[in-house]
């Protein structure tokens, strides 16, 4: 058993924080006195400390099992850049060779990140049964049950594959959870008496805000306004990353923003490129999909615009929290134009096979070509023993879920009532009016008062004004920056 | 591929292959698509456009279509009147890559992952900083470049990587200087994106694109002839050979006086096999490297030579001399050598 003492002992001396933020002493608690717990602690609140603190007190191997490769990559990156070296992410992207390193070292490792469908694979599993995990951590838990049955079915298998190794203490973490959700994880998990530590998911400092437009140039038009006014830096979600292009393109031609686009498109150069100029405050504005945002640790986002309507709360909710991490007022706003919950619905349905399709590819005997993913998805469940009709069926059901998952959000843009109280009730979260920001949403505030909100931007803000690769873009003066010759010189004077 | 730059691809006086101009980019190695492609100039583009999809080449010749600049029949492209005054416009006003040369000799987008790095490492080692995040590379290269530090750490890098940029760039146009120099990371230079330098120049993104690999190019040119060391290092294992291993092989033992019957059974390949691998040499090597003489005797030259003497190279079919003692593979080995005759430019 761990005593507080510790906690605080290492959190000081490892961490440099003197406290803990809202739930993470809780968890840590929790997962001391060895109960497998679920968090939910809201976007920026530090997740991640929870189980990176837990390694460095128990000195035992913490397996993260994390949606997404460039997320598993920022993570290992964040944590060697604070000195932890012994840290991994197994992913597709490695070579055969570098794999078995890794894995035949497996002990020498204090953090390893894993996906979902690496973890499954035999040669994977029966590696890390021969270790001893000190902790499993299942980073993103609503992946399982937002993602699980049509897209990355290999969600489900963990609560399988954590008894295979020998049932680890076990953290499931996520930043949006309803009751519903947090039910269904700890189902599929098999973990149905873990611990829950539930923080408030509202975020009082961010405005809630929508729009609505007839056409799309009204739409554009506004998007141009809002970014040339308000204060920087933001961030933009599309749906598509060939809007997010465009919109990053006519941006910068519009506004004197610096804008980059950002998503799974780019090359690792470009990606790391617009990632640290953002970080660094030498990008106002990033035109996103949802690739970007999780593992982005910054905390003086002002606004978080979204150009098209989720499928799900959830997501929305998780998005918007990259605004007004430092407790500073920030702002969300939904644009939205008539037809646009089409685009949502044909997204967030596209993946889920429908019956002719599962009746197609179950006549099929082998997996298809790599890179049809229904084939393949079909193709899973029938290997682990699913019939045509139980498939369909459960398919049925989950079109039927995805549906009502996005009635829900439209259900918060459409609502005359309070945007934050719907977002409270949705998370089976509802206080009382008092708890309510002074300026809240647009439903009290139609035409909300940015001036008044300090969120209306000044010229020092833009990143065009920050940037020293702005002051002087001569090779010369880029070389001499660059290795620091200044110094060199007086240096060797 | 977009249409601009394929419009430098073809000609106005004889119809183009455009599935060979295709195949160069995405990088096929038949030993017809490297025929053509040397005979179209275009071997240095070998593998410059892996991901290109026939959609995306339909495309640009559609456009170039709709335009009146091209005349298809087919799958061949010849460019009109028009045409050619756009593509001397173009050859005028579009950067042109004077180093493609070097891809074929050298990883060159491995090389330009580990100088970006090295470069970044350097710069931060410069600031007495250790606590940064690395630019996102494969493994390889990751592990390559942390040896080569551990290596090369208290040698000095500052002042060399100081002395090999500042030579770099000098010799170079102060556009294409500046242009590279704002791609580079290092201490709180998170660097700029291709995108965003194209746009301050004015450039296309697949202009620039060209711009930066060309430029990348020059840089392993250079850093293979530097007496640099630490920089030299960073080309360690990234030559590339020519043709391929097996080809080499054949080729060596072809050199060694063998026969090809011979070769064909030692090597346990199909005497076709054996064929191709040394119509890959014949075209990829410089011509005193392969011996043509041996396949190629005098007399039966000067007999294809009255046949087609008076033929355009472009213009020679094998049935203008199939009722000679000759092979096909015999035919082409001569086109071969007449191309790197009368315009050896590739």
């Amino acid at each position: 058993m761990i005593s507080t003492e510790q906690l605080y002992q290492t959190l000081k001396q490892h961490f440099r924080f003197t406290d803990f933020r809202a739930g993470q002493l809780d968890a840590l608690t929790a997962l001391s006195a060895g109960q497998n717990t679920l968090a939910v602690l809201p976007t920026g609140a530090g997740k991640t400390l929870i189980y990176e603190l837990y390694g460095v007190v128990t000195q035992k191997l913490v397996l993260i099992v994390s949606p997404l490769i460039s997320l598993m990559q920022d993570q290992v990156t964040a944590l060697t850049v604070k000195g932890e070296k012994r840290a991994a992410a197994l992913t597709s992207l490695m070579t055969y060779s570098e794999k078995n390193w890794v894995l035949r070292h497996l002990s020498e490792y204090r953090f390893l990140f894993v996906s979902p469908e690496m973890l499954s694979q035999d040669q994977i599993l029966s590696a890390f049964q021969r270790v001893q995990i000190g902790l499993l951590v299942v980073d993103e838990a609503h992946c399982i049950s937002t993602w699980g049955p049509d897209f990355r079915p290999e969600y489900l298998l963990l609560g399988q594959i954590r008894h295979q190794l020998g049932d680890p203490l076990t953290l499931m973490a996520t930043a949006t959870a309803t009751q519903h959700v947090r039910d269904d994880i700890k189902q599929k998990l098999q973990l149905p008496q873990a611990t829950e530590i539930v923080e408030p998911v509202d975020r009082q400092n961010i405005f809630l805000s929508v729009e609505r437009f007839d056409t799309q140039n009204d739409k554009n038009d506004r998007l141009i306004e809002l970014v040339a006014k308000l204060k920087k830096p933001g961030v933009v979600y599309f749906s598509s990353k060939k809007k997010a292009n465009e919109m990053a393109e006519l941006l910068t031609a519009k506004t004197n923003s610096k804008v980059a686009a950002y998503h799974a498109d780019l090359d690792p150069e470009t990606r790391f490129k617009v990632q640290q100029q953002f970080m660094q405050d030498q990008l106002d504005v990033i035109c996103a999909t949802s690739a970007f945002g999780m593992g982005i640790d910054k905390n003086n986002v002002r606004f978080v615009i979204h150009y098209h309507v989720p499928s799900d709360v959830e997501s929305y909710w998780q998005e918007i929290g990259r605004a007004g991490r430092d407790g500073e007022q920030s702002v969300a706003i939904l644009l939205y134009q008539s037809g646009d919950e089409q685009i949502a619905q044909f997204l967030s349905e596209a993946t889920i096979p429908q019956d002719n399709e599962i009746h197609y590819y179950f006549q099929q005997n082998a997996p298809q070509i790599a890179g049809d993913e229904k084939a393949n998805l079909i193709w899973f469940y029938k290997q682990h023993g699913y019939r045509e009709d139980q498939l369909q069926a459960a398919f049925a059901k989950r079109r039927e879920q995805r549906l009502l998952a996005l009635r829900k959000m439209m259900g918060y843009l459409r609502t005359t009532a309070c945007k934050r109280r719907y977002i409270q009730a949705y998370f089976d979260q509802l206080k009382g009016d008092d708890h309510l920001p002074k300026h809240c949403c647009s439903s009290d505030e139609p035409q909300p008062d940015f001036k008044g909100l300090g969120l209306l931007a000044s010229t020092a803000d833009s990143a065009a004004a920050n940037d020293p690769q702005n002051s002087n873009t001569e090779w010369q003066a880029i070389l001499t920056r660059l290795f620091n010759f200044a110094g060199h010189q007086s240096g060797a004077l | 591929m977009d249409a601009t730059q394929l419009i430098t691809f073809l000609s106005p006086t004889a119809p183009r292959r455009l599935r060979v101009i295709e195949n160069i980019l995405v990088g096929k190695r038949t030993v017809s698509t490297l025929y053509w492609g040397m005979r179209y100039h275009q071997l240095s583009w070998l593998g410059y456009e892996k991901g290109l999809t026939r959609e995306t080449m339909n495309q640009s010749v559609a456009e170039l279509n709709e335009r009146g600049w091209v005349i298809v029949d087919q799958t061949n492209a010849q460019l009109t009147d028009r045409g050619a005054a756009e593509q001397r416009r173009v050859l005028q006003s579009r950067y042109q890559p004077q180093y493609f040369n070097i891809r074929l000799v050298i990883d060159v987008a491995t090389f330009w992952q580990r100088l970006l790095l090295a470069t970044q490492v350097v710069s931060e080692q410069s600031y007495q900083n250790n606590q940064y995040y690395p630019l996102q590379v494969s493994w390889q290269v990751k592990q390559t470049i942390k040896r080569w530090f551990s290596h090369y750490h208290n040698s000095g890098l500052q002042g060399d990587f100081q002395a090999f940029w500042q030579t770099f760039f000098t010799q170079l146009p102060s556009k294409q200087a500046t242009f590279m120099s704002r791609l580079l990371v290092g201490h709180q230079q998170p660097g700029e994106t291709l995108t965003q330098v194209a746009r301050d120049f004015g450039l296309g993104e697949s202009e620039a694109k060209l711009m930066e690999v060309d430029l990348i190019c020059q840089l392993a040119k250079r850093v293979s002839q530097t007496d640099n060391g630490s920089v030299h290092a960073l080309l360690s294992g990234l030559k590339t050979p020519l043709i391929s291993e097996s080809a080499a092989l054949t080729l060596r033992s072809f050199m060694a006086g063998e026969s090809l019957q011979t070769i064909s059974q030692k090597r346990a390949l199909k005497l076709s096999t054996v064929r191709e691998h040394l119509l890959e040499a014949a075209i990829m090597l410089p011509k005193e490297q392969f011996n043509f003489q041996r396949v190629l005797q005098p007399k039966l030259v000067a007999q294809m030579q009255d046949r087609l003497g008076a033929v355009p190279l472009d213009e020679w079919q094998f049935k203008q001399v199939e009722d000679l003692q000759v092979e096909f593979w015999q035919f082409r080995l001569l086109e071969i050598l007449r191309s790197k005759q009368i315009d050896d430019k590739h």
